[in-house]
């Protein structure tokens, strides 16, 4: 069993190896992750980017260019809950707010640009 | 005496490891592509609302834009929606009578091309110059990784990038 013996000490070696290269991989992930997290967050708060922030009611229509759909504009304070029923259950949405209202309006269809 | 055997165990409980964490990384990897897109997104969105805004020398009416974050719904025109809204609007209830989809402000981003088309990997050279000017160094191997196309392997980034 000598021979099996040294295969399998090499295996495991190279398995040692790879698990810890890994481990590394998934920390820098991580590091990465937390600081991407906060630069986007520093990027949509700073004031003049949050206020030019928005698309236009074109923009939407094109994105959803479809003259068959309707499309409806959620927006809802943070932490607002969002469930939707599973399909063979029939089509519901439910949103439930706990800091302010919701709002929900409809992306009009005709050219004048105005929501 | 055993020693096989426990090596041989030992080297099974590594290899469970190992595909653990490989998943995990995939995950991250998928979960980081995706911040990296809102990035590139949002940036690309400001940047064009303030050229727009530049150019026409004021900014748009309030009613024709919607503030980022929004959600989309959006059904055929024939489906019959029916709404129920608490007074306080805190609550609401949709019920549909066919299918309808949901879509979160990112993806009418990366359909206003916003994402520079990255998040398809396809991704002009002119278009990943831009893309690549709009993140920090240490993202930059990523932002390159993905113009290449869809990511199905896990990669590691080498601690430098050449440039």
């Amino acid at each position: 069993g000598n021979r099996i013996d040294t295969s399998l000490v090499s295996r495991h070696k190279e398995l040692q190896r790879e698990v810890c290269d890994l481990t590394e991989a998934e920390e820098q992930l991580d590091e990465l992750i937390s600081k991407c997290t906060l630069q986007l967050r520093l990027l949509t708060e700073e004031p003049q980017n949050n206020r030019l922030g928005y698309v236009r009611c074109q923009d939407l229509r094109q994105s959803f260019d479809s003259p068959d759909q309707l499309v409806m504009v959620v927006r809802a304070p943070p932490e607002t809950q969002m469930q939707v029923t599973e399909p063979s259950e029939g089509y519901q949405v439910s949103l439930r707010s706990t800091q302010g209202p919701i709002d929900v309006f409809l992306c009009p269809e005709d050219s004048s640009g105005v929501c | 005496i055993g020693l096989p055997t426990n090596s041989a165990q030992e080297c099974q409980n590594l290899e469970v490891e190992r595909q653990r964490r490989l998943e995990r990384i995939k995950q991250k990897q998928s979960q980081l592509q995706e911040l990296i897109l809102q990035q590139i997104a949002f940036k690309n969105l400001v940047k064009r609302n303030k050229e727009t805004e530049q150019q026409a020398n004021r900014p748009p009416p309030p009613n024709s834009i919607i503030h980022l974050p929004f959600i989309i719904v959006n059904t055929s025109k024939k489906t019959v929606i029916d709404c129920s809204i608490s007074n306080d609007k805190f609550e609401y209830l949709f019920n549909f009578d066919s299918m309808f989809e949901i879509h979160d402000d990112i993806e009418v981003l990366k359909r206003m091309g916003m994402a520079c088309g990255l998040e398809v990997g396809k991704c002009s050279p002119e278009n990943l110059k831009i893309a690549r000017s709009l993140v920090p160094k240490a993202l930059e191997p990523y932002v390159i990784e993905m113009a290449k196309g869809p990511i199905s392997n896990v990669y590691i980034t080498g601690g430098s990038s050449a440039n």
